[in-house]
């Protein structure tokens, strides 16, 4: 089937939901067909009742599956906790535009749940042979996801890999592992950061951005920042023209 | 060979449309956006995001919430101006066969007039007028809120534009029957029904003993405004003799039952489409069924009975 004449919203059947950290959990959707799906694209779920769909990165994607990490925050998550293996969601995608993957030496940083779409970024680096280092901060090696593949781990309270956060880190991991570009997901204040340093190396980085969304496909205009083009200043929606932005164009708060 | 008949084709007295399934203006785009997700020209009418004679910006702070039934919007009226629709947006209207409304926003009688000067030489069927955004500080809140005012700004549109003219009224008012009939009495052709409701949040965040709070302000929208929209719609079937089109909390074909029940002639989705982006398709296979099902021949023997 071609995938332009699929209509991007399905019910499909939840294959596997589980907790994999202290605070995240795991869901896994088995879609009727195969789609194309971008490392830092994201899907849309409808959230019984609520008003707004929350929208997740992909986590992983081979085939059919679908998986997606999430944190219990509010109404929307502790639904989608709720659901079990066979139950339908609704869900829309993928939405947005993912990372621009470029042939170079990459460096990914992850904060957070925000390690979730780099996970997904390292496994496409992985299958192109692209030589990359995967690089991580939690607060706790109880935040840690089961199986995954992180090359660096840093975490606040020292119980696992380094000690500190993952920004204390990032000059150290630019002058060592010496990146041609620079991949990352996290909190602002750490997208923020790690934009600043790399422009300052002069490096490339491309920032996956988070902000509540409506429609999820640039037409309410409700999730939008600033961005620089061409000189001006001018409104970017996080959900259709990101959520990949280069980290020079956005314009920090 | 049988004469394939329309059984949901809906007469708004000037303008006829396939069914009477529209989608609110800011909640789907300018064209064909939606086709991600259902086939747009299946509908009634798109009515367009509001349009300003140059374009605009929009508001700079938090623009959107969730509340317990529906949401809170300040975009700010953001749109890219009647110049680049005319350019970019319309040809894609056309060539996809999508009907529309044009809705159109100012800040004065001129720049309305001027919008609708230019929708009326590239022959636009149709033009909603937004009289009542809450989210911009001066201007057209002002012609929605005051009777006088109205009248004024829609016999100057009259003026410019020959085509099919609906205005959208604003809940946030004592008596919504006496704006419609000042819309009526100046020429207006149908009276959209409601616009959002002035609605406020606060976000209240407590860290070590010190509360944070975020303020949004804006127009409330989606399934809590629906008994507003429908006691609005229902006063103004007794005020005046122009179509209603019923706008406000619809999410399934009760809703809609009720809104046609209640007087409109033709209804719009607004907040719903974002819940569920197929919702509007699925709102006309429903009525369809909904008619067939119970026996009736097409719409108009429907709302007749619905009105009895």
């Amino acid at each position: 089937m071609i995938q332009e004449k699929i209509k991007k919203i399905y019910k499909v059947k939840v294959s596997r939901i589980e907790k994999v950290s202290s605070n995240s959990h795991l869901i896994e959707i088995d879609l009727p067909f195969e789609i194309d799906i971008k490392a830092g694209q994201f899907i849309s779920i409808y959230c019984n009742g609520l008003t707004l769909r929350r929208p997740f990165s992909v986590y992983y994607h081979s085939g059919n599956k679908i998986g997606i990490l999430f944190k219990e925050r509010g109404k929307g998550t502790s639904y989608i906790k709720s659901l079990r293996t066979g139950d339908l969601i609704d869900i829309t995608g993928p939405l947005g535009n993912g990372f621009n993957i470029k042939n170079k030496k990459s460096l990914l940083i992850g904060a957070g749940i925000g390690v979730a779409p780099m996970a997904f970024l390292k496994s496409e680096l992985d299958k192109r042979g692209i030589e990359n280092l995967f690089a991580c901060g939690f607060l706790n090696k109880n935040e840690i996801p089961n199986n995954i593949n992180i090359d660096k781990i840093y975490t606040d309270d020292g119980s696992y890999g380094e000690t500190g956060s993952v920004l204390n880190y990032t000059e150290r991991l630019i002058n060592q592992f010496k990146p041609e570009i620079i991949y990352t997901c996290g909190p602002y204040i750490v997208l923020k950061t790690i934009a600043k340093t790399a422009q300052e190396y002069g490096i490339e980085v491309q920032v996956a951005m988070e902000k509540v969304m409506a429609c999820g496909i640039g037409i309410c205009r409700g999730c939008v920042i600033d961005v620089k083009k061409e000189g001006k200043i001018v409104n970017a929606t996080v959900c259709k023209d990101g959520p990949v932005f280069s980290g020079s164009e956005v314009v920090w708060q | 060979m049988a004469v394939m008949t329309n059984i949901l084709q809906t007469d708004l007295n000037g303008i006829i449309l396939k069914n009477p399934i529209m989608t609110a203006s800011g909640t789907y785009g300018y064209n064909n956006e939606y086709n991600d997700f259902i086939d747009v020209s299946a509908l009634g009418a798109v009515v367009t995001k509001a349009i300003s004679l140059n374009p605009r910006e929009g508001n700079k702070h938090t623009r959107i919430t969730e509340t317990e039934a529906g949401m809170i919007n300040s975009i700010g009226l953001e749109n890219v101006g009647i110049e680049k629709f005319i350019s970019e947006k319309l040809p894609v209207l056309k060539s996809e066969n999508i009907d529309f409304f044009v809705n159109v926003a100012g800040s004065t009688i001129d720049e309305y007039c001027q919008v609708a000067k230019i929708c009326n030489e590239n022959n636009i069927k149709a033009i909603e007028l937004n009289v009542s955004c809450p989210n911009v500080k001066s201007g057209c809140l002002e012609f929605g809120v005051d009777e006088k005012s109205l009248y004024e700004l829609v016999s100057a549109v009259r003026k410019e534009y020959g085509g099919f003219l609906t205005v959208k009224l604003t809940p946030n008012v004592t008596s919504i029957e006496k704006l419609g009939i000042s819309a009526q009495n100046a020429g207006a052709n149908a009276i959209s029904a409601i616009n959002t409701l002035k609605g406020s949040k606060i976000k209240i965040s407590c860290i070590n003993s010190r509360v944070q709070k975020e303020i949004v302000t804006g127009g409330y929208s989606g399934r809590g405004i629906k008994p507003v929209a429908i006691s609005a719609v229902m006063r103004l079937y007794n005020a005046v003799d122009i179509p209603i089109i019923g706008i406000g909390g619809i999410e399934t074909v009760e809703d809609v039952l009720e809104f046609l029940s209640a007087g409109a002639e033709a209804v719009q989705i607004g907040t719903a489409n974002f819940t569920h982006p197929d919702i509007a398709q699925k709102l006309v296979q429903d009525l369809e069924k909904y008619i067939t099902d119970n026996g009736f021949k097409d719409l108009n023997e429907l709302k007749k009975e619905l009105r009895k």
